[in-house]
């Protein structure tokens, strides 16, 4: 038996840390192609919005100028996007072609700490975007500061939620192409049936209820109300429900990858 | 090159594994495998390829669960991998059979990351590293990317991060699979090195040659189970005869005819080759003179190859 002094493996936050920098340290590595498009993608909806259609949308929705209203709900689809192609396709590439996962586990790792740092890692992703869509935002004076500040919070969570999400589906998957029936048959409605384009007041009665299901519905009504910097109890009910998904989402996909990873 | 001695002083015994199984659906890839292995030995495992190496290796080191079955017990350094699986991990060095590097990151980075891992501080880390680098002579590149490495290079990098943390347990999975007789020699010059400072080793390998030069233990596994185990060169001397006459010829080895044979020469038929073992040389040389043309035949000393194909009943390739 050997003194448990000498025996000091890293704390838990220790870990979950050097799995979300390993994450940070490859994603940064090519910073200028991997940093530079997050910016320049609002930059071009915008753009085509203000120059474009929104010519044809003089209605106010939600309140607000059309280019303020879609304004806030990029906000956090595009941590839904960064997240989900992260916690899929990057998830299945590290996992059945580059071995990474074989790699790490073989250090003082639990599957628990890779698979938690992993969305962690994913949200610190949505946050970045976030950030970076309220960059472009503000600098149209689409969305005031300082109060805008909190919506790459917004993202944080928004990631972490579709990364659990992401990795269930992972979980699942064979072959890489099976990630086309995720992102054409559940991400880009959610797109459509969230409150982003249009405000989900505006569908049919039967259809509303399934809009509350979808997770990124309580994402766009948390970052429009720090966008307009406008608060409602109504809002801790959707924390509530991105909590509890996380929590139950996220316990779901550990445990079926961990069957991949440990077996 | 066996340092009996060194043996012999510290027979402490770091590794205790009882009846160890391991069921993928109906297949059991290990059956009830008990061993156990003092510190700073190397024990090797050898067997062909799903003879259940890999599979035993992974229950150490956590990648795996073995089946739950009462009689068995897991002693690694006083640690169970069911319950201990974190301390196990650090203590360890694995070096798997696929080399898993980050491509994305250069040789630098990519042990800087692993010592993120250990929680080593960067000045130590960095030392570390340059230690390491210069120890297993890869010094230039260590600002090359990955895809420049060439196999042996990428090899030996992944047994620097293997060392990162000096474990006193060092996981070898096959480590010389694919490498040219070079580099193959500088990382049994190293592994042997390693020993001299006592850590231990596990290696698995399907080469004869490196279990007779780098083992001081070792068991032959077959289907899952161990049919055989002790030190390399009495397992040659215990388990066959001294010396061995082979015919790759199938028509040359139709001139021995079976009934005519002394009965001390035992005979062996595989597909593509016969052979004739025999404790005295001389018997075989007669055999040969009188049946089999110059050049059609071989005599030679027996080796743990020929004590694995008379275990095991097949020939061992790298194809299995």
């Amino acid at each position: 038996m050997i003194d448990s002094k000498t025996l000091q493996y890293p704390p838990l936050r220790r870990r979950l840390y050097s799995v979300w920098y390993r994450h940070m340290r490859v994603y940064t590595r090519n910073l200028l192609s991997n940093g530079f498009p997050p910016f320049v993608e609002p930059f071009i909806f915008l753009v085509g919005v203000g120059l474009g259609l929104g010519k044809y949308i003089t209605e106010p929705m939600g309140g607000v100028r059309y280019i303020e209203f879609l304004g806030a709900g990029l906000l956090v689809t595009t941590a839904m996007f960064t997240s989900a192609f992260e916690c899929s396709f990057g998830t299945f590439i590290r996992l059945e072609f580059e071995k990474v996962y074989d790699g790490m586990l073989a250090a003082p790792i639990t599957v628990n700490n890779l698979i938690v740092g992993e969305m962690i890692w994913a949200g610190s992703k949505g946050l970045f975007f976030s950030f970076a869509v309220l960059c472009i935002l503000s600098a149209f004076k689409i969305v005031a500061l300082p109060y805008g500040l909190l919506a790459p919070l917004v993202g944080f969570l928004t990631g972490v939620m579709f990364a659990a999400l992401s990795l269930l589906v992972t979980s699942f998957v064979k072959t890489i192409n099976h990630f086309n029936f995720y992102f054409t048959g559940f991400i880009s409605p959610i797109f459509f049936f969230s409150g982003v384009v249009f405000p989900i007041e505006n569908l049919p009665g039967p259809v509303r209820p399934i809009a509350e299901i979808v997770p990124l519905t309580h994402s766009v009504r948390l970052v429009r109300s720090v966008c307009m910097n406008n608060y409602k109890p109504v809002l801790l009910l959707d924390l509530l429900y991105i909590a509890i998904f996380i929590l139950v989402v996220g316990y779901f996909a550990i445990r079926r990858l961990k069957k991949r990873l440990v077996n | 090159m066996f340092c009996t001695e060194v043996v012999v002083q510290m027979a402490k015994t770091v590794i205790n594994v009882a009846n160890m199984s391991k069921s993928f659906g109906k297949i059991q890839a290990v059956r009830g495998l008990s061993f156990s292995v003092e510190s700073g030995s190397c024990f090797g495992f050898l067997g062909p390829n799903g003879a259940g190496k890999t599979t035993a290796m992974k229950i150490i080191y956590g990648k795996c669960t073995r089946d739950k079955n009462p009689g068995s017990r897991m002693d690694i350094y006083g640690y169970d991998p069911v319950t201990n699986e974190l301390a196990i991990k650090y203590l360890s060095g694995v070096v798997q059979q696929e080399n898993n590097l980050d491509d994305e990151l250069n040789v630098i980075q990519n042990l800087m990351i692993y010592s993120g891992f250990y929680n080593m501080p960067v000045k130590d880390a960095k030392e570390r590293i340059e230690y390491l680098l210069d120890f297993l002579e890869l010094s230039e590149k260590a600002k090359s990317k990955i895809k420049d490495l060439s196999g042996g290079m990428k090899r030996r990098l992944v047994i620097a991060r293997a060392l990162l943390n000096s474990p006193r347990l060092l996981i070898l999975d096959e480590p010389t699979t694919g490498l040219d007789p070079q580099v193959r020699h500088l990382i049994w010059d190293k592994i042997r090195q390693l020993q001299k400072k006592e850590t231990t080793v596990l290696l698995t390998t399907h080469y004869m040659e490196e279990a007779f030069q780098l083992c001081d233990r070792l068991i032959i596994m077959h289907k899952g189970e161990k049919i055989m185990e002790g030190r390399p060169e009495n397992l040659v001397k215990e388990n066959i005869e001294p010396y061995v006459l082979e015919v790759r010829d199938a028509e040359s080895a139709t001139q021995i005819h079976p009934e005519k044979l002394s009965n001390r020469i035992r005979a062996d038929h595989a597909p593509d080759v016969m052979r004739y073992y025999c404790s005295e040389i001389d018997l075989l040389k007669d055999l040969a003179a009188t049946h089999l043309k110059a050049g059609n035949y071989l005599i030679r000393q027996t080796n743990l190859e020929d004590v694995f194909l008379k275990a095991t009943g097949r020939q061992l390739n790298d194809r299995q």
